[in-house]
């Protein structure tokens, strides 16, 4: 690209453009541009140019992406929990995208729900129901991890092998100029394409440049959140952390989930709420139940943080005229399972551009739903969340929850609370799924007699006890 | 909860912050250019240049200008220096050093193209009046120097036109008179006036000088030839280097079908060997120690090789003998290394019983060069070169620089002229001395992330074809870059240690804490706000040239009062 702007395809392109039609659709030699290669640029440009191939369409897709994965620490990082949920990675797998080994950090059998009450290890709901922790850079800083790499690095490398071609460029510009996108890039060079893939995520001033000028379109609601890295070393974690997920439910005004993932040499601390900031962290860090989750009881340094900022509203519209936002620069799960909206986002595009075309009105109709379907399952997730606000402050219902979850992990029977807050902390089933199995009868009654039962007087419940992991100690 | 816990929890949040701080550091180039060069800083506003509203041509002229800071004489420096500069550039290893030595030569042809004048520093003029002994280039620095800061200055030379070495020991074939004439004529147009033919030492006296002048630089050079001390070294057949190439500037006899030695390993004896080679000669060149010790450029010891110059290392010459009064041949003596001198080189050392004889008509001397002191030997009063303060500082009203205080390339002798001239007008002005190094922090090994760049290849100084050397012996071989391969070479420059404008710190600041200048240069494109600063570190890392840099969280405070101007 860059300043050769009429490349060979290009100019065809342009000889033909008579019609209205061949304007709005992609043509042999027609270029597109991915600004950002994280997982949803990297996933779209990878399912575009396989899809462009089934119908025989020669597409050329340029990933602008100037920072290298290869590098440690936040430099090289897209910042994130580095959870895959089981049933992404099995989405992926049909996709013919099979995560190597040295990509998974460590493999998640189970979560450990830490509340005031108690704690209780929820097993994976189905033996292959399992999640796949991972590093989005190289990862911490510092860290020397040995045969591990970069879940994005992976997936950027799968595009480059479609025939995607990386330009280590900063994007600083986007125009629409007649029936082109111009970008443009901090190094003064600029190029010119027929559709623009906005997947540069929210920690990236992009979109409020772009937004102010004036492409149509509002960037993302944004939240601040808290990632961190401590050093523990692999024997540690895996005595103190084992193969869980360590999630805690605990009244900080704020903090809607916290969460220790185990990976390799280091414990993954991922904090998300409404801004996060440093009195609600340390709130955090001074509460028993995260301090008992550290030997001695005592927070260690960390390696390493960041605090990104997450998307809590979609764009809108998440689309323009030969432009689409995918990933959370257009729509995302709400809290949960981004790299997994990314994988849908970034389908939708691919398979709207390449079949259907990249106009206002394609995109609106092909693309557009699938974004505002997240919109509305995360309106309900807001709901679940809110709730499990309530639950946060009331310590009977924490006992209630603590108790029926207890005793469903030690029968066989049907795990009803189990499973709901397994698909809530792994976001493997969208929040529409779990509230709606929070209005069976069945779940309303086990819930309504373990509240009761768990708030008599002289209750098991009523003092805190150890439940499940058979390690941690409530300590009061 | 209680108060101790929640200020505990606040300790493990703050107290591991990596906080950034913008420092510009020292770069490679600059910090082995003798004459301390802003490199970086004219690469940077030729490559930046859109980003700062500049047409291509005003960003030549400003960068020249820039140079001309520190050098008045780029397009000379530009075709004569071996440039350090390039030897430790952070480019060097990845795909070649950035040409720095081409961009000072092709800017220095723009300006003298575009009749540019050397850029004052004061409009106001001092009473003070300033002589200068010698015009070579730490004298034309200093005149220069003292002359754009006001003062009126005189020059004293002793030939019959002003330059020095630059003009009478360099061949035309590597620095055309004509450029010299030209930068030589810019710095006189700054109120310089060149007595020529003044013998300082014999027609006028030092301290006649010293009365007539407020000040005094002395720029004497290292005129004088040392002799080997051999038997048959006096006498016709054999002369110095220096009046060799000298005696060419006016007139080149031909040597055609004679054998000349040339011996000594230097810059001289490398002109002079292609010179004799231009003249027609056959000519072998004499080194006593091994090719690695030669203190000639390499590029010219290859350059020489080409032109058909013979090298015989090892090898010191004990007689030169002659028959009916002409030279027939050289006797020489088989050397070996031992171990190394105070220069660090090895010194060499005979070989017992190893000696030849070589054929030879003419014999030129290039070994060694002294200060010609004409009477003023009493300055140099504790050994053969002149002993200054860092500044240049000799006595009361006395400064001196270049060659008289000891060989070095003519970039140093600029510096010396420079640093003497920054210093006397200090002193006569009565401001505080100025700084003599340069005190900013070096760009730390490692800190400049090389894979950030994109790859491109460097540019070679285009050069015509070595064909053509010695059919047209004096035109210049080297050539000077073209317009826009100046601007795409000054854009292989990777700024280390100095904000390029890249934005990724702006573009990936979760915090938004990098604000974009409304008035922007080379080095300056965001302000920070320490304040939205989360303590991630994450732009420092990101930073490809290191301008960013941690600061550890205690010293949040300290960072916070510095980043007020």
């Amino acid at each position: 690209m860059r300043s050769n702007v009429s490349s060979s395809g290009f100019e065809r392109f342009e000889q033909s453009d008579t019609s209205n039609d061949v304007l709005k659709t992609l043509q042999d030699g027609s270029r597109i541009a991915v600004i950002g290669a994280g997982p949803a640029g990297s996933m779209f440009s990878y399912f575009a140019l396989s899809m462009a191939e089934t119908i025989g369409l020669d597409v050329n897709v340029d990933i602008f992406e100037p920072r290298r994965f290869c590098h440690r620490g936040p430099a090289g990082c897209n910042h994130c929990g580095g959870i895959v949920s089981e049933s992404l990675v099995q989405r992926l797998a049909i996709e013919g995208i099979r995560l190597p080994d040295d990509i998974v950090q460590r493999g998640i059998e189970s979560y450990t729900l830490h509340m005031d009450v108690g704690d209780v290890r929820i097993a994976t709901p189905l033996q292959e129901k399992r999640i796949a922790a991972i590093y989005r850079g190289e990862g911490p800083r510092n860290s020397e991890l040995i045969d591990t790499h970069s879940f994005d690095g992976y997936l950027l490398g799968l595009a480059e092998e479609k025939g995607a071609n990386v330009i280590p460029q900063l994007v600083t510009k986007v125009n629409r100029e007649d029936d082109r996108m111009i970008i443009g890039c901090a190094d003064q060079t600029s190029g010119s394409y027929e559709l623009v893939v906005v997947a540069a995520g929210v920690n990236s001033r992009l979109l409020e440049m772009l937004e102010a000028e004036s492409l149509g379109f509002a960037r993302p609601d944004r939240t601040k959140t808290f990632i961190c890295e401590f050093n523990l070393g692999r024997d540690v974690i895996q005595e103190t952390f084992g193969p869980s997920m360590h999630v805690f439910l605990l009244d900080i005004p704020r903090l809607e989930f916290a969460a220790l993932i185990p990976k390799g040499d280091y414990v993954t601390l991922c904090m998300l709420g409404d801004d996060i900031d440093e009195d609600l962290m340390g709130r955090f860090f001074a509460s028993p139940e995260v301090r008992n989750c550290f030997p001695g009881g005592e927070i260690p340094k960390h390696a390493c943080h960041c605090f990104p900022r997450i998307n809590v509203r979609p764009s809108h519209p998440v689309f323009g005229d030969r432009l689409v936002m995918i990933g959370d620069s257009g729509a995302t799960r709400l809290f949960k399972d981004g790299i997994g909206a990314a994988y849908r986002t970034a389908k939708a595009a691919a398979k709207t551009v390449v079949f259907h075309g990249v106009d206002a009105e394609t995109l609106e109709q092909n693309y557009a739903p699938m974004c505002r379907r997240i919109g509305r399952d995360n309106l309900v997730g807001k709901f679940v969340f809110n709730i499990a606000g309530l639950v946060q402050k009331a310590r009977f219902a924490r006992r209630g929850i603590l108790r029926m979850t207890a005793n469903e992990q030690q029968s066989e029977g049907n795990r009803r609370m189990s499973g709901v807050l397994w698909d809530l902390f792994s976001g493997s089933a969208s929040y529409t799924n779990v509230f709606i199995r929070t209005l069976s009868p069945a779940y309303i009654a086990g819930l309504m007699w373990n509240l009761v039962v768990a708030n008599l007087p002289g209750s098991d419940a009523r003092t805190p006890s150890v439940t499940g992991t058979g390690k941690h100690h409530v300590q009061h | 909860m209680s108060s101790t816990d929640k200020t505990d929890g606040m300790t493990t949040a703050r107290s591991f912050q990596t906080l950034a701080w913008q420092l510009e550091k020292l770069p490679p180039c600059q910090a082995q250019c003798p004459n301390s060069g802003d490199v970086r800083g004219w690469l940077g506003v030729i490559a930046q240049h859109e980003k700062n509203g500049l047409t291509l041509d005003e960003a030549y002229d400003e960068a020249w200008r820039m140079i001309a800071e520190r050098n008045p004489l780029p397009a000379t420096i530009g075709r004569i220096c071996p440039h350090p500069c390039e030897t430790l550039c952070t480019r060097h290893d990845k795909d070649g050093a950035v040409s720095i030595n081409a961009m000072e030569r092709f800017l220095g042809d723009w300006a003298l193209s575009r009749s540019l004048s050397l850029p004052r520093i004061e409009s106001k003029s001092y009473p003070e009046t300033v002589g200068v002994i010698g015009s070579g280039p730490a004298s034309l620095s200093f005149a220069y120097q003292m002359a754009r800061r006001g003062y009126e200055v005189t020059i004293y030379e002793q030939r019959d036109k002003p330059g020095g070495m630059l003009r009478y020991a360099i061949p035309d074939y590597r620095l055309p008179r004509e450029i010299l004439d030209a930068e030589v004529q810019r710095i006189l147009e700054l109120n310089v006036s060149v007595a020529n033919n003044s013998d300082v030492g014999t027609t006028i006296g030092l301290d006649e000088l010293r009365d007539r002048h407020e000040l005094v630089f002395l720029g004497l050079g290292a005129q004088a030839a040392r002799a080997l001390g051999i038997p048959g070294e006096k006498g016709p057949g054999v002369l110095a280097g220096i009046d060799y190439l000298q005696q060419r500037k006016e007139r080149a006899d031909s040597l055609q079908d004679q054998k000349v030695l040339v011996i000594g390993g230097g810059n001289t004896a490398i002109d002079a060997a292609r010179s004799a080679r231009r003249d027609g000669a056959d000519v072998v060149l004499l080194y006593r120690r091994s090719e690695k010790e030669m203190p000639a450029i390499s590029s010219e010891v290859e350059d020489a090789r080409v032109e058909g110059v013979k090298f015989r290392f090892l090898v010191s010459p004990t007689r030169i003998r002659r028959e009916r009064g002409k030279v027939r041949s050289v006797e020489i003596q088989a050397m070996r290394l031992g171990d190394p001198d105070e220069s660090g080189r090895r010194r060499p050392e005979p070989v017992p019983g190893q000696l030849e004889c070589l054929p030879a008509d003419k014999v030129i001397v290039a070994v060694a060069q002294a200060p010609e002191w004409n009477g003023m030997e009493s300055l140099a009063s504790t050994g053969s070169w002149l002993r200054t303060a860092a500044d240049g500082k000799l006595d009361i009203n006395l400064w001196a620089g270049g060659d008289d205080k000891g060989p070095g390339i003519a970039s140093s002798a600029l510096a010396q002229g420079r640093l003497a001239a920054e210093s006397a007008h200090a002193e006569l002005r009565g401001l505080p001395a100025p700084p003599i190094e340069d005190r900013r922090k070096p760009v730390p090994g490692g800190t400049v992330k090389v894979d950030y760049y994109t790859d491109r290849a460097r540019t070679e100084l285009p050069r015509k074809s070595p064909e053509e050397w010695l059919t047209d012996p004096e035109a210049e071989i080297d050539q000077t870059l073209t317009y826009e391969q100046a601007c795409e070479e000054a854009a292989r420059c990777m700024s280390c240690g100095l904000c390029f404008d890249c934005q990724q710190c702006f573009m990936y600041c979760n915090g938004s804490g990098f604000t974009r200048l409304k008035e922007t240069r080379p080095g300056h494109y965001f302000a920070m706000a320490l304040d939205a600063c989360e303590g991630c570190g994450k732009c420092i890392e990101i930073c490809p040239c290191g301008y960013l840099e941690a600061r550890q969280g205690d010293d949040h405070n300290d960072a916070r009062q510095r980043s007020d101007p």
